[in-house]
């Protein structure tokens, strides 16, 4: 037995650090007794939840079947792909294709703020509910009011090959991102939890394009005080960044306080 | 968990039989599975491949049936109600996202989203850790009462009793290593500095109680 097969009980139960578990994958893809190992061990590292039980909040149930609604299930892999990833092979999908990272969660999110970050278009899809809901209790009753059309667009948007989620945050700390299909020309603004600004206050999105300065794009102002989606539909092809600022005057043609800024 | 029962399940497009022919091949020299496990195993192939094609009252069974072990899992894990809210809520989605890629030739539906469920609570353990070093010295004087803490208090069903001996079977350092690798979520290298052996004892080991568990079990991949 190489002494990378032994790494095998490490490997199910999470408790390889990156590094090892890279090289565990590399030598899994290549080895049919860890593979079967894999999925045996996985079996019974799964049979361990029963001595663990415990009854998950009410508001719990309530809160994952609101958000599925706005997820759009994943096609099948193609059959017989030759290149069918190891781990999704073995019961562990959480890579994408592309290797990028699973969905951002909130703490991730929190850590990345900083810089606005481009995330794949896999990951658009599930951010854009956990943005949406800023933790786990969802605003249900807004959510269940999206309209019909409005979501065949937003998973349109998300479908986009050219989707992206660039993530920033208000000088506050509020997480808000913008996802953005130049090929479609449309954004969508969204923020979790966005405070009231206060004061008579609004938030105004804005357009920046390539050298000149912020102009209003569609229908651009909205107040806070909960989660929020706003679409921005024209001009997004040509822009090169996108921008949300509070503003006292919803009709200024500039923004009047630093707006935050994400170059897409 | 009989896989092969479930492995043509790919054409399930044709309503439910009133009744199931699971009929199990005769196995020589062994006790049948039991037929219950088999039953709610296949039941959940049912309920995850209706999901993937978008059906939410299939998935909101599937959710009710499994989130006492997934949200218990990751609590287990986390130890905090209000991130292992959070990170149950995340699993689902992505459980819901990635239903038609399940592949029951593969695995049950359960060690599928328990995979899924542990790897989710391990990543923020280590998320949160990182930014807050656990600790160790905590960690340690806990062991202990963690291990019993999986043994006793626990409802005593037949499931939970079948995997209470199993993990009965191992030694106490596999046990150990075990418990502190899957419910602690801690890397291995951490599990040897805390019960003070050399990585590769404890490697050894974790795989030892997961084959003890797995033959105790007789668990079928």
């Amino acid at each position: 037995m190489s002494e990378i097969h032994g790494a095998v009980g490490s490997y199910v139960a999470n408790a390889l650090d990156p590094d090892e578990r890279r090289e565990f994958e590399k030598h899994l893809a290549v080895c049919p007794t860890c593979s079967r190992e894999v999925a045996e061990f996985s079996e019974t590292a799964a049979e361990l939840s029963s001595l663990v039980q415990a009854p998950p909040p009410p508001m719990l149930r309530s809160a994952v079947l609101s958000s599925i609604q706005q997820v759009r299930p994943l096609p099948p892999l193609p059959e017989d792909g030759p290149e069918a990833e190891p781990r999704r092979a073995a019961g562990m999908a959480r890579t994408e294709p592309d290797g990028s990272s699973a969905p951002v969660d909130e703490l991730a999110l929190r850590r990345q703020r900083r810089t606005a970050r481009v995330l794949s278009l896999a990951v658009a899809a599930a951010m854009v509910v956990a943005l949406a809901m800023g933790g786990w209790v969802v605003n249900l009753v807004q959510q269940r009011q999206t309209q019909a059309a409005e979501a065949a667009l937003e998973t349109q948007l998300l479908s986009a090959p050219d989707a992206k989620v660039y993530a920033s945050k208000m000088p506050d700390g509020t997480p808000v991102s913008f996802v953005v299909s130049k090929s479609m020309s449309k954004a969508m603004f969204v923020g979790a939890d966005m405070p009231d600004p206060g004061g008579d206050q609004l938030y105004k999105l804005w357009m920046v394009p390539p050298g000149a300065g912020a102009q209003p794009v569609g229908d651009n102002t909205f107040s806070g005080g909960g989660s929020r989606k706003v679409w921005m539909q024209s001009g997004i092809a040509d822009a090169a960044g996108l921008a949300v600022s509070v503003e006292k005057d919803a009709n200024t043609p500039q923004p009047t306080t630093t707006p935050v800024v994400v170059p897409i | 968990m009989n896989m092969n029962i479930s492995a043509g399940f790919g054409s399930g497009d044709t309503p439910r039989a009133g009744h199931r022919t699971t009929q199990l091949p005769s196995q020589t020299g062994q006790p049948p599975p039991s037929r219950g496990r088999d039953a709610e195993a296949e039941h959940l192939i049912d309920l995850i491949t209706r999901a993937s094609r978008g059906h939410e009252d299939a998935f909101a069974e599937l959710y009710d049936l499994t989130s006492a072990r997934i949200y218990g899992l990751i609590v287990r894990v986390l130890r905090s109600a209000e991130h292992s809210a959070e990170v149950t809520q995340e699993v689902y989605v992505e459980i819901w996202r990635q239903s038609a890629r399940y592949d029951s030739s593969k695995g049950s539906v359960l060690a599928w989203m328990t995979t899924m469920a542990h790897r989710r609570a391990v990543d923020r353990v280590r998320s949160v850790t990182s930014e807050t070093a656990r600790d160790e010295k905590y960690a340690l004087r806990t062991v202990d009462r963690d291990v019993d803490q999986v043994w006793d208090g626990v409802e005593q069903t037949l499931d939970v009793e079948r995997v209470r001996k199993g993990m009965g079977s191992l030694t106490a350092i596999q046990r150990e290593a075990l418990t502190l690798a899957y419910f602690g979520g801690y890397t291995q290298s951490q599990v040897a500095q805390l019960l003070k052996l050399p990585l590769g004892t404890v490697k050894t080991r974790i795989r030892d109680g997961l084959i003890g568990l797995r033959d105790a079990l007789g668990v079928e991949a």
